[in-house]
């Protein structure tokens, strides 16, 4: 049992013990211990792995960067294997998952009602996730996807808020449908390859040696893009994301957000555009222009909401198309950045997701305009929920500034097959999407943090007409419509909550922000390494487009 | 030796019928104990067989590789309907059943037929086995002898001798094509022709009674509904099971060439099957009707194994077909004993099933992610052959077809799952009593459930015994 086989056990392990832990209280800890485990190994892993790159040289193709493989024959008649490895891209995968189930735990940490099946769904949903980031088989891959996505049905149904049921199955459902295209396009690819050179195998690095031809590669690609891209949130496929985020608990988005949406950008590089160039050239410019969609839409999108969870979900839907468009640039720069783009989102929405978590534990509402000046009573989660804010928008010195700049740029290159005026227009479109972040960024947490606190009535819930000091700030919102039913909200306080008495972030709390935030200044600061890391792996997928 | 599964099976349908008279006067709960023994004795004498193949009376009766992975799948179709029909004759079961000796002995027969059916090598025996393992189940189906399952056994048992006419009416034109009896001889002498195809369409369609396909299905919502819950079950996975073999006897050892014009008529029949079956579960409230469906749609997955007839297509098959018996014998026990202790068949009456019986609950969300193909499970293994298989053969618009019939199912399946989970116990609500035999026949199922999808070497076996057995089709003139 070699050390990636690891990665999958111990979350899984996790998942027994927290089963057997006879006493609820200690489930927490124990989930914590596992996690703990795998965020060592995983720097176990990354340290074998700088030894083992740094070792290598010359040849690109992906056979020689996979490192630790892993390969036994399973169903072995149908050339079906157990077959782990890990690589550049998926390195920075693994270690991102790592940071966020850790966080998620301790982000979790006062999840009372059947704590037992909450962390169990919990860690199987994580132990997918290795999985899908380790196989380079597709039937194992597909086994892990899928394990991956449906424990997300009960986390939301059972301790989500809202419409729950609603969101819930609509998740389930919408990332099925995409996973049976998926599927469907695995077949054809098996199939073809095995028809025509008489192996039948679904090893990736087979697959990738067999020239597919350019007809079916036309049909199968889109398939396959689609498919992950409803988990990466492709617009039209992304209405699932802002439901399923509302209503989700804390570290059930984060994990969703930060970790499971990268499965579909993942697959969609590691997978559509590796196996398929010829169908990825055909259909960059369409997918690029959807992906433009992507980032504009969420963006403005996220200017008009209201509740602090769907502002995060649209502005995800912006980034992640972030990560989808710097894979239909198809050039070293573009491809980069987007598996950067990865790391950096996955980090910075967990952080996002978790401190709105910490902020609705206080105030007990996620109305923006419900609160107000609350930097006053706690400022540190004020000072991260800014730091978060000014990384997705994209400052320099955090990871996003290098993810969407090296996107942007290598969408602004272009590539050989499309013309450069599309990609360049394309670019400059998706590239607006910035200053409209900063926009509702900015607006957003100055309504939330900054300002007069809401002045607090107790028992005087329904005679408030918009009258109080809160209303200037709603007048900034300049939505003269709404304006009124606003100011009634906004008078209340959050129902009912003073909030010029709460208090800041408790130490876990301080340890999860922390954690994060590090990781985040990490990457932003020296991003080389993480560059290096990356773009090892990229050639391999590279060299087959040319 | 070679008939030892079927004597025994036969035997002890006889010895239960013959203790109860002996112990006229007490409750013989214990008979159940000697049925499942007999069972288990058969099972252990099919493995003895296992590598011993052959004739007997005249090469009327053989025992072959597959033949004998389908007599395991009736086996234990069998055997777990047995542990959880106990269920049913606890006195303090509601909708409580009578005649437990006869109920056993009435199974053990339906059994025996399906057992002979799979060894007969003669179109009269064919025909003979098939009805021997039908008849029994329209008195079954009737069992509780209330208003509901005498409508049920009725539409049952007209549909059924419908069916069997058809399949009847088939026999005879393959008998008048060739001039012979037995099925190897018909191999060897048949010639492709219109009549062929009649016959092959009227068998389909009989078979198709037997399979639910629709529109061959109309019977099975109402005979499931009506039928005494261990029956349903039992309805639900080895009439289905003696379906496909006597296709799979018929379609592999008779038609083999000539099959491959008719995987047209098999596409469309899976995708009508599998939609309607799906999208009317959709609407069901009634969890036996529910199940009903679900099980339509499922055979409309089994028959993708006759799009080709090599070696993997009756791989997947077969294999699929054992998945199918335990996965949804497992749900079948968890509802068995839902529905016998409180009464209650609706599908929202398993409300807070996790909070008062965590395990159960447990038990049948693995069942039902199984139906719906949702790996590590077995259920999703067993599909995903099958998928496979259609694709080989070239019907990629089915795989997608039959894919996002998938999410579909898994949207009724989890409407099953959000009662259990999501919704709140009504106060009260006493926890299920978990008994001896019906909670070991839901191990059984569920950790089966698991392990097939997981552990390669009965895929493996099967394909290895297909393989061997196609090429021994193969040396025969």
């Amino acid at each position: 049992m070699g050390i990636l086989s690891w990665l999958v056990i111990v979350p899984f392990l996790t998942t027994v013990a927290v089963i057997a832990t006879p006493n609820p209280k200690q489930i927490r800890w124990v989930a914590l211990f596992g996690t703990g485990i795998q965020l060592i190994l995983t720097a176990v892993v990354a340290m074998k792995f700088w030894a083992l790159a740094g070792a290598e040289t010359g040849e690109h193709s992906m056979a020689t960067h996979l490192c630790m493989v892993e390969q036994f024959d399973w169903f072995k008649s149908l050339g079906i294997q157990y077959f782990l490895g890990i690589d550049g891209i998926s390195m920075s995968m693994v270690m991102l998952t790592s940071v966020i189930i850790f966080t998620g735990v301790l982000a979790s940490w006062n999840v009372e009602n059947r704590t037992r099946e909450f962390f169990a769904l919990l860690l199987v949903l994580v132990t997918g996730v290795f999985g899908v980031f380790l196989s380079f088989d597709l039937f194992l891959f597909f086994t892990f996807y899928e394990v991956a996505v449906l424990p997300m049905y009960l986390l939301i149904g059972i301790w989500g808020t809202g419409p729950k049921e609603y969101s819930a199955m609509k998740l389930t459902l919408m990332l099925m449908a995409g996973s049976a295209f998926i599927l469907v396009g695995f077949l054809a690819l098996y199939h073809t390859a095995g028809q025509s050179t008489g192996v039948y195998s679904f090893d990736l690095t087979k697959m990738a040696a067999f020239q597919y031809p350019t007809e079916m590669q036309a049909w199968v690609f889109p398939m396959i893009f689609l498919g992950f891209g409803v988990l990466g949130a492709i617009y039209p496929f992304h209405t699932w994301s802002p439901d399923g985020h509302a209503s989700a608990p804390t570290a059930v988005s984060m994990l969703h957000a930060g970790v499971l949406m990268k499965l579909g950008g993942y697959g969609a590089l590691r997978i559509a555009v590796y196996l398929l160039p010829e169908g990825a050239k055909e259909w960059a410019l369409f997918f690029m222009g959807l992906t433009t969609i992507n980032i504009l839409y969420g963006a403005f999108g996220a200017i008009r909401q209201k509740d602090l969870k769907y502002f995060t979900a649209y502005s995800s839907v912006s980034h992640c198309g972030v990560v989808l468009f710097g894979i239909a640039t198809l050039n070293m720069m573009g491809l980069k950045g987007a598996v950067l783009q990865m790391f950096s989102h996955g980090i910075m929405t967990g952080l996002f997701f978790a401190l709105i978590g910490m902020v609705y534990g206080r105030t007990h509402t996620r109305i923006i305009p419900d609160m107000g000046g609350l930097a006053k009573v706690m400022p540190w989660l004020a000072v991260c929920f800014y730091i978060a804010g000014l990384a997705s928008l994209g400052l320099p010195g955090f990871s996003g500034f290098v993810a969407e700049s090296h996107v942007f740029m290598g969408g602004f290159f272009g590539n050989a097959w499309h013309s450069s005026t599309a990609t360049r227009t394309l670019t400059i479109l998706a590239a607006m999407s910035i200053v409209v972040t900063a926009v509702y960024v900015l607006r957003g947490l100055g309504t939330v943090f900054l300002g007069p606190i809401p002045a607090y009535h107790e028992g005087s819930h329904h005679d408030a007409q918009g009258t109080h000091g809160t209303h200037g700030t709603h007048g900034a919102h300049g939505a003269h419509g709404a304006h009124g039913a606003h100011g009634a909200h906004g008078a209340h306080g959050a129902h009912g909550v003073n909030l010029a008495k709460l208090t800041d972030a408790t130490f876990t709390e301080k340890l999860t922000t922390g954690i994060l935030i590090a990781c985040l200044a990490l990457v932003g600061v020296f991003p080389q390494f993480m560059i290096n890391l990356i773009e090892s792996s990229i050639y391999p997928i590279l060299n087959r487009l040319h | 030796m070679l008939m030892l599964p079927e004597l025994i099976i036969v035997f002890t349908a006889f010895l239960v019928l013959i203790l109860d008279l002996i112990f006229l006067k007490k409750k013989n709960t214990w008979l159940v104990m000697i049925a499942i023994a007999g069972v288990v004795a058969a099972g252990i004498s099919a493995f003895v067989l296992f590598e011993q193949t052959g004739e007997l009376l005249g090469g009327r009766f053989a025992v072959d590789s597959v033949g004998l992975w389908f007599k395991l799948i009736f086996l234990v179709a069998t055997g777990l309907t047995l542990m959880m029909s106990v269920e049913a004759f606890d006195v303090r079961a509601k909708g409580l059943l009578t005649h437990q000796a006869e109920f056993l002995a009435v199974l053990l027969f339906s059994l025996s037929g399906m057992l002979f059916l799979v060894s007969s090598r003669d179109l009269i025996s064919l025909y003979v086995s098939l009805e021997l393992a039908t008849i029994p189940l329209f008195a079954l189906t009737a069992w509780s002898r209330t208003e509901v399952s005498g409508e049920g056994a009725f539409k049952y048992l007209a549909m059924g001798a419908l069916g069997s006419a058809f399949f009847l009416y088939g026999l005879g034109l393959l008998f008048g094509l060739t001039g012979h009896m037995s099925l190897v001889e018909i191999a060897s002498a048949l010639q492709t022709g219109p009549a062929l195809f009649l016959a092959a369409g009227l068998i389909t369609a009989g078979v198709g009674f037997k399979l639910t396909l629709v529109p061959f299905h109309m019977w099975a919502p109402d005979a499931y509904q009506g039928a005494p819950t261990p029956v349903t079950a039992f309805l639900s996975v080895a009439s289905k099971a003696a379906g496909v073999a006597v296709a799979f006897v018929i379609f592999y050892r008779l038609f083999g060439e000539h099959l491959s014009s008719w995987s047209g008529v098999v596409a469309v029949l899976a995708t009508v099957t599998m939609t309607v079956g799906n999208l009317v579960a959709v609407l069901q409230s009634n969890l036996k009707r529910f199940m009903a469906y679900s099980a339509i749609s499922q055979a409309g997955y089994i028959i993708l194994g006759f799009l080709g007839n090599d070696a993997q297509n009756a791989t997947a098959m077969v294999f699929y077909m054992l998945v199918y018996v335990v996965t949804n014998l497992a749900a079948f026990s968890v509802i068995v004993m839902h529905v016998h202790q409180t009464g209650r068949e609706e599908i929202d009456s398993m409300k807070g099933l996790s909070i008062t019986n965590p395990l159960l609950a447990l038990a049948m969300m693995v069942a039902l992610f199984g139906l719906a193909g949702i790996p590590p499970l077995a259920g999703f293994v067993g599909k995903f052959f099958l998928f496979s298989v259609a694709a080989k053969a070239g019907y990629y618009w089915l795989v997608g077809v039959a894919a996002v019939n998938s999410t579909v199912s898994l949207y009724y399946y989890l409407r099953i799952v959000r009662q259990m989970y999501i919704e709140p116990p009504v106060a009260g609500t006493a926890p299920l009593r978990v008994s001896g035999l019906p909670a070991v026949g839901l191990v059984i199922a569920t950790v089966g459930s698991m392990i097939l999808g997981v552990v390669p070497v009965f895929y493996e076996r099967i394909g290895a015994d297909t393989i061997q057995w196609l090429a021994s089709l193969a040396r025969v003139p």
